[in-house]
């Protein structure tokens, strides 16, 4: 019987070996990412093999010493030699013994770090983006692996019934790791599938899931290491290898998951639910009904439903079905898969992408944008400068300053596909090619306009000659879009001198505000100019008029008094002389001198006296404290 | 060893299916295939549709996209012919042509793709070089109505690559090529914001002082008008004072009648006008009327 478990234990080691290397050339060659990591599991499924295998050598070396030992004791019992049994008198048992000592805990340490090493390398090398590559050969590679599940599946199968039976506990790790082999087989030939049948993703999220069980198995030695340390030993007792995981043994037999729920079920319910004729019939059903699933799975690929603003292409072994190549929103029937396959596309969808200046989600929210405070991450174009004036010139050893100028733009751009024909079958990547085209578009438009005229008054036309020009250069390259719109957003001076354009604005609204200020002081001045000469000339007219009339009244005057005179000369001269004196003297200061003794010398002081009023009334001011 | 027949034939059928997956395979539309027999690259098909082959390893499929592919260098430095620093990335279209040509030549790669854009980026970055080297930057910026050579530019470009290819046959061919951007390096964009901020300042001043220029233009002409005004105010009002005395003149025939007794009143009339305002006039008992006081007490003390 020990021989049996023995060759089956080398059995297991020499599948895992062979299938470990036939999974390697076939990874490789396919690329597939889940293979590769898949290859962890098989190489430690053959170290564990391995290990198993030596100390099942051990323990029939121990038996077989034990039986000659005891051969011995019958024919000799009287013999002193055999009496005292001393470490020397088992060396094969003493050898197992330290072996589980000391070499199982620590092949079981390294086997814990190789599973926590191979979880985090994997996991590292899935998200660089050049190991993500197209698969080579998928329909080779998808045979060979589901071949390679089968073979290890039977080997499992049959190797895991036989570790059931007493006293070949050792066969189980071993027995485990080719079943649970077979299953990750199987599981990398249906990622595989996956991909071929427009999964693109699955065998990468296969891997993932591969390398995070990969890690859970190494929490799990962990733990079982540091529990060993606390577990009772107790003699006689037969002791479960440390480097055997129940996370694997649960993986490869899931059955014993089922097993333990109807256990469950059993007891809640009361009575075996089991032994009904459901249980029974389910147990009976599930190996066809799998089949069945499949192929139902498979027939479901013959109903395709393109979604509103969708459409699909159609092809039959690849080739454009003709009369159906484009399918419309709507329920359609094809082949099933792999003779009929659908590429779906969005095409009544209005799609859009950004030239230039991407504006930042934290500051779109912003409801006030300003050119001096940065809303975007910048993205700044290159535009002439309309003055050829040549470059200042510059300290030698510097790089001059070139005559152009910068501008931040963020162009949005609003598209449709219009021939989904042309969209998918002639670039590679259309869309990556539209948005190629659009900035260059935008470039060119930029180095050829004014800065000025274009963030102003030519804004909307630039507009216009954009969408016109990025249709032009679209079906040049037979894109089979349409451009909807072109927005010129967020056209401005790059932030670091947005502030110098908006004071030349206020500089212009300054020189406006002093041109209006002159304006109104020249219309002051002539309005009172105007009537100051209104008034000169009034002034004139009045004292002509005054003079005019004072004269001819004067005249009349005279003339009346001309016979006045005549009458009596003498007196009328007096009497117009003496009226004259007191008419004249009358405001006059007088001084009559009624001296008779002219000898006598009179001084007269005509001095103005000053008003006492002007100094009584002005007031002295405080002296300082 | 009783087998459930349905079983059986579910096993015979997927062995059957996967066989037959094993020897046939497809070609889409899109693709090109390579088809090689112990490794030699033996046909080469274009056609979409279902093809039958001997399974790996005998024959492999190595497909291929043969649609344009876009492929953008690297955003890079350059000099103009008047030695201006130049950023600029290019993107090309190119397809495969020759697969047959194309597989050898880049099949050691996981990513041929790739790698033959690795070959294009080398050439790309010779031609870019060699003609931007030939053209001043004005050949790249300049306003519409002056002219710039955008589009030339591009096409030297494209020949100078084309002429590489075909000197070595990569089974590919270029099919368009643009300038996707244009750029400075960081010190000279530096040096570009310190030129905008001083044009802006030249432009500040300008509207500061032409403003003050204006307003006082306008002032001087208004102080020039307002006098014009005045002076003409003035002149009128002469011509007016003038006629006055023109028209008052006709009074003095009135006088000529007796000029004695004119002049007699003129200057009484002078007189009166003479003294209305802060006169002293100092009189003695000797001038009418005043002479009444004559022999009349005064405040005289007699010695």
């Amino acid at each position: 019987m020990q021989r049996n478990i023995q060759k089956n234990g080398l059995v297991n080691l020499a599948a895992l070996l062979v299938a470990g290397l036939a999974a390697f050339a076939v990874a490789s060659y396919s690329q597939s990412l889940a293979g590769h990591v898949a290859l962890v599991y098989l190489a430690l499924g053959v170290l564990v093999a391995g290990v198993s295998w030596f100390q099942m050598r051990l323990e029939e070396r121990e038996r077989l010493e034990k039986l000659e030992f005891e051969e011995l004791s019958r024919s000799r019992s009287a013999s002193a030699l055999f009496e005292a049994q001393s470490a020397d008198t088992f060396p094969a048992q003493r050898a197992r013994e330290q072996f589980e000592r000391f070499f199982v805990p620590a092949f079981t340490t390294l086997l814990c770090l190789a599973e926590a090493a191979g979880a985090f390398f994997f996991w590292q090398w899935l998200a660089k983006p050049t190991s993500q590559v197209p698969l080579k050969e998928p329909m080779t590679a998808i045979f060979l692996f589901l071949l390679l599940g089968l073979v290890l599946f039977i080997l499992g199968r049959f190797s895991a019934t036989y570790a059931r039976l007493e006293n070949n506990r050792l066969l189980r790790p071993s027995a485990a790791y080719v079943l649970l082999n077979a299953l990750l087989s199987a599981a990398v030939g249906v990622g595989i599938i996956g991909v071929q049948v427009g999964f693109p993703k699955s065998d990468l999220y296969l891997a993932y899931a591969l390398c995070a069980i990969l890690g859970l198995i190494a929490a799990e030695t962990l733990i079982a290491l540091v529990l060993e340390i606390y577990r009772p030993r107790v003699k006689g007792k037969v002791e479960r290898p440390l480097y055997e995981s129940r996370l694997v043994g649960l993986l490869a037999q899931p059955e014993g998951l089922i097993t333990t729920a109807a256990q469950a079920i059993d007891y809640q319910f009361g009575f075996k639910v089991s032994e009904t004729w459901f249980y029974r019939f389910f147990e009976r059903a599930v190996l066809w009904l799998v089949p069945l699933q499949l192929a139902l799975l498979l027939l479901s690929t013959a109903f395709v439903v393109i979604e509103p603003g969708e459409q699909g292409l159609l092809e039959r072994f690849g080739k454009p079905v003709p009369g159906r190549t484009v399918l419309n929103p709507g329920l359609h029937f094809t082949w099933p898969w792999p003779i009929d396959k659908v590429y779906r596309f969005r095409t009544e969808q209005i799609q859009s992408f950004i030239v230039g200046s991407v504006p930042e989600e934290k500051q779109a929210a912003q409801r006030v944008v300003l050119w001096t405070v940065a809303h975007s991450k910048e993205e700044n174009f290159l535009v002439a400068n309309r003055d050829r004036s040549p470059a200042p010139t510059t300290p030698s050893g510097q790089r001059r300053t070139p005559p152009v100028s910068l501008i931040t733009v963020s162009t949005p751009v609003q598209y449709q596909v219009t021939n989904l024909v042309l969209w998918a079958y002639e670039n590679e990547d259309a869309p990556a090619l539209l948005q190629d085209l659009a900035t260059r578009e935008v470039t060119r438009y930029l180095a050829s306009v004014d800065m000025t005229d274009v963030m102003s008054r030519s804004r909307w036309e630039a507009s216009k000659e954009l969408v016109s020009r990025i249709q032009a250069a679209s079906d040049e390259r037979n894109l089979g879009a349409r451009i909807i719109s072109v927005g010129l957003q967020d056209l401005h001076p790059p932030v670091k001198v947005a502030p110098d354009y908006e004071k030349v604005i206020g500089a212009l609204q300054t020189k406006q505000a002093k041109i209006l200020a002159a304006r109104a002081d020249e219309i002051r001045t002539n309005a009172l100019a105007a009537a100051q000469a209104t008034s000169i000339t009034n002034q004139a007219h009045a004292e002509s008029l005054s003079r005019t009339i004072a004269a001819f009244a004067q005249a009349a005057r005279f003339t009346n008094q001309i016979p006045a005179f005549k009458a009596a000369p003498s007196v009328f001269a007096e009497r117009e002389r003496l009226r004259a004196l007191v008419a004249a003297s009358g405001q006059a200061r007088k001084y009559l001198l009624l001296s008779t003794n002219n000898l006598e010398v009179i001084t007269l002081d005509l001095q103005d006296k000053i008003r006492a009023d002007l100094l009584t009334d002005i007031a002295v001011p405080e002296p300082k404290k | 060893m009783k087998r459930n027949p349905l079983t059986l034939t579910i096993g015979i059928l997927l062995i059957l299916i996967v066989a037959l997956l094993l020897f046939v395979f497809q070609v889409r539309q899109s693709e090109v295939v390579v088809i090689t027999t112990f490794g030699k690259p033996t046909r080469q098909i274009k056609d979409p549709g279902a093809y039958l082959k001997w399974p790996w390893p005998i024959q492999s499929v190595h497909r291929f996209d043969q649609r344009v592919q876009n492929f953008e260098d690297k955003f890079s430095e350059g000099l103009t012919s008047d030695n201006f620093n130049l950023l600029s990335s290019v993107y090309v279209g190119w397809k495969i042509t020759d697969a047959r040509v194309f597989y050898p030549k880049f099949a050691a790669s996981t990513t041929p793709i790739a790698e033959a854009e690795k070959v294009l980026e080398r050439l790309l970055s010779n031609a870019k070089a060699a003609v931007i080297g030939k053209h001043p930057l004005s050949d790249f910026l300049s306003p519409a109505d002056v002219g710039n050579r955008f589009t030339e530019i591009e096409d030297e470009i494209l020949a100078a690559m084309r002429s590489e290819l075909l000197a070595n046959d990569y089974g590919i061919e270029i099919r368009f090529l643009r300038i996707k951007r244009l750029g400075l390096p960081e010190t000279v964009t530096q040096s570009v914001f310190e030129r905008m901020t001083s044009e802006r300042q030249v432009l500040t001043s300008k509207s500061q002082f032409e403003g003050e220029a204006e307003a006082q233009k306008i002032r001087s002409e208004a102080d020039r008008k307002a006098a014009e005004i005045l002076a003409a105010a003035d002149g009128q009002a002469t011509q007016i004072r003038g006629k006055g005395e023109a028209e008052a003149a006709k009074s003095l025939e009135v006088f000529q009648q007796h000029p004695e007794l004119a002049n007699f009143i003129f200057r009484l009339n002078a007189l009166e006008g003479a003294l209305k305002d802060r006169s002293i006039l100092i009189f003695d008992q000797q001038i009418p009327p005043f002479d009444l006081f004559r022999g009349s007490h005064t405040n005289l003390l007699s010695k």
